[in-house]
């Protein structure tokens, strides 16, 4: 689904380079669900623009979904977010000023459908937030977890591929947090393929995946074993080697 | 089928943005009408400086000058001015479809039937009979006089409005300085711009006239010369200038085709060689004839304070630009946010180029409106400085069109660069 073959992206300054990302090689399967971890400033909101398209990449081959991205113009990259990915914010960037209804709209506006195809998804993404009442309110006049409920819904309208989530829970409660969570798996469950950069081990715990950025590289190691949701919160670790064998395969 | 619906929703966005930010684009609206309104009202007093009178016939009008100045020392030649020997030979000459010898005078006029003694100070062309049919005069009602003599008058839309309150005045008497004329024929309002049988002595952008009469019985009535003349010898009076050399009369023809152009030229030279053989002619023969065009360019009637202040509006007209732009680089700079988050959506380049693109234009068809009422108001305010520019300052329908598409282009160009810097933010940098 996601395929990335060392992947570098520099930020250059007046006077210092970043590396933000260096030798970055990922591979995602459909229907995964991804929690990437590692200490602030590593790199994941970097490595999730990058996979997102919303930020050039200096090196490396990326594959989405079976198209090769590198070289493609801004209209093909544009109809690619459009078309295949979703991407949830920490902040979860509503435009304040535009209602629910027109929020989850917009990325449809530049899809070509009629207004009733996408009255009827608005509904419908809405409704597996559940928040299919509260179409004409504006952002302002809903809880946070529900504005990042409104931003999920928004990512869903378009049906992608891909969900892209950066801290979704970051500027939450623990109770918010959890909602969020849960719809986010459900939403897994339902085939959806997610990564989410989290700095909570719980949530990172509870996803089929882990990967850990440092210093701008996949670390080759994982901290936390992915548990069994349908076991509870008691799943045992796996071995360092074999996250690491696993790991490399992927890339 | 998207790109209607794409237009739509460009639109509620451009109305959207515009409520957001209303004095902003108040401010870029005021700024861009004041610079195109400025524009076009000097354009329009250019567009009248230029334009073709008559152009059903501007090209088969032709104005005569002569070179008959009796001794070696003329003011300028040819002259555009004629004795009347000469304005005669024109008048007799049946190679013309019409012409028209005239000078130009002026009368005090009344309603001799009315009660009241109030007289209206009266421009007057004393004139052949060819003038009305080779100026196209447009006739309210009767005709134009038949013969160069008679007690008759035709005259214009604005004196019948003020002695007859606009009534069908045709067999009505006017007093003309003591004198009793019959109205045979009433024009509507006429207006050439320039008045191009009258472009000399500063006269191009007058009215024309109130009052049109046979030119004999002007003479005979002593009806003095309003405009520039010239003689030799001293006269007392338009009334002896029949036989000497004053001149004072201009003439012109209507001559359909080159054929009857070199036959008439060569009719002219004709004549001025007879003078010469007489030892009546001591300059060089120069007959010239110039078309309605030719004769107006000749005489440098466009105005240089127009012209120059006409470029000036024009920069002017950029400075504007430039503001507005910065106006809405400011406003496209605090709208980072919405144009890093629609292209994180997925809106392409393109899709936010064409928003922002319908957004100024909408900018411009405002800016347009208002450009053109704020032109009218320049026009007028300058009326009130300067009243010579009365019949000069028209916004004709083409003007206006104009006005509108300077709108429209200034607009989408203060939006360009905006757009160009908005478009290339990093779409990440503003979303977290
Ligand atoms: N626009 C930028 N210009 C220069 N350097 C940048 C830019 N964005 C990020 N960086 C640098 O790139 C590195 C990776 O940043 P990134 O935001 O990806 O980290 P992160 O792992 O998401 O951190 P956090 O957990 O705090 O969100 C950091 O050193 C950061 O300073
Ligand atoms: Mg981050």
């Amino acid at each position: 689904m996601l395929k990335m073959n060392n992947i570098s992206r520099i930020y250059q300054n007046d006077t210092i380079q970043t590396h933000a990302l260096r030798d970055f090689s990922l591979n995602v399967k459909a229907g995964e669900f991804v929690a990437v971890t590692g200490p602030s400033g590593s790199g994941k909101s970097t490595f999730l623009n990058v996979a997102g398209l919303l930020d050039h990449f200096d090196g490396g081959q990326y594959e989405l979904d079976g198209v090769s991205v590198q070289g493609l113009k801004d209209d093909e990259l544009s109809r690619l977010r459009n078309e295949k990915l979703g991407f949830i914010f920490q902040n979860y960037n509503l435009i304040p000023d535009y209602s629910i209804f027109d929020n989850v709209d917009m990325p449809l506006r530049y899809r070509g459908f009629s207004a009733r195809e996408r009255k009827r998804r608005v509904e419908e993404a809405l409704e597996k937030v559940g928040l299919a009442s509260r179409l004409k309110y504006l952002p302002s006049q809903l809880s946070g977890g529900q504005q990042q409920r409104v931003a999920i819904a928004r990512a869903l309208a378009g049906e992608p591929k891909i969900l892209l989530a950066d801290e979704p829970t970051g500027n939450l409660d623990s109770l918010m947090a959890r909602q969020v969570m849960e719809i986010l798996h459900d939403l897994n469950k339902d085939g959806a393929t997610i990564i989410m950069v989290t700095h909570d081990p719980d949530q990172a715990r509870e996803v089929s995946r882990n990967v850990q950025v440092i210093d701008g590289q996949l670390a080759d190691f994982k901290i936390y074993a992915p548990l069994d949701r349908t076991a509870g919160n008691t799943g045992k670790s796996v071995s360092i080697s074999a996250a690491v064998e696993e790991e490399m395969a992927d890339a | 089928m998207r790109s209607n619906s794409m237009f739509a929703y460009n639109l509620s966005l451009a109305l959207k943005s515009f409520k957001q930010a209303p004095s902003l684009y108040f401010l870029v609206i005021l700024t861009l009408s004041i610079g195109v309104g400025l524009l076009c009202a000097n354009l329009a007093l250019v567009n009248s400086m230029t334009s073709d009178p008559i152009p059903e016939k501007s090209g088969q009008l032709f104005h005569v000058s002569m070179n008959t100045w009796p001794n070696d020392q003329p003011q300028a030649e040819p002259f555009h001015i004629l004795r009347y020997r000469e304005a005669m030979k024109i008048s007799s000459s049946d190679i013309p479809k019409n012409s028209a010898v005239f000078y130009a005078s002026g009368v005090y006029a009344r309603d001799s039937a009315s009660t009241s003694l109030k007289r209206f100070d009266s421009s007057v062309r004393a004139t052949t009979p060819g003038f009305f049919a080779l100026t196209n005069a447009p006739f309210a009602y009767g005709s134009g006089f038949a013969k160069s003599s008679g007690m008759e008058v035709v005259i214009g839309n604005e004196l019948n409005q003020k002695i007859f309150a606009g009534e069908n005045s045709v067999g009505k008497v006017l007093e003309l300085d003591g004198e009793l004329l019959t109205i045979v024929g009433v024009l509507k309002p006429w207006h050439l711009r320039p008045l191009f049988y009258h472009a000399t002595e500063g006269r191009a952008f007058n009215l024309t006239d109130d009052i049109y009469a046979p030119l004999e019985t002007s003479i005979d009535l002593g009806w003095s010369i309003h405009a520039r003349s010239s003689s030799t010898v001293s006269y007392q009076g338009v009334k002896f200038t029949r036989d000497r050399n004053v001149f004072y009369l201009q003439a012109w023809v209507e001559l359909e085709n080159s054929a009857q152009q070199q036959a008439f030229q060569y009719y002219l030279d004709n004549y001025s060689q007879s003078l010469k053989d007489a030892g009546e002619h001591p300059l060089a023969i120069l007959n010239e004839l110039r078309d309605v065009n030719a004769w107006l360019l000749e005489q440098n009637i466009v105005d240089q304070n127009v012209l120059a202040f006409t470029f000036a509006s024009v920069l002017f007209l950029c400075v504007c630009v430039f503001n507005a732009s910065s106006l809405l680089l400011s406003r496209f700079h605090s709208a980072k946010f919405e144009v890093g988050l629609r292209r994180a959506i997925g809106a392409s380049n393109k899709d936010m180029l064409v928003q922002g693109i319908t957004e100024s234009a909408l900018l411009g068809i405002v800016a347009g409106l208002l450009s053109l009422l704020l032109s009218w108001f320049f026009l007028k305010l300058s009326i009130k400085f300067l009243p010579d520019l009365e019949n000069l300052a028209v916004l004709d329908p083409k003007l206006l069109m104009l006005g509108m598409a300077l709108a429209l282009v200034t607009a989408i160009a203060s939006a360009l660069y905006p757009l160009y810097r908005a478009n290339r933010y990093t779409i990440s940098a503003e979303l977290k």
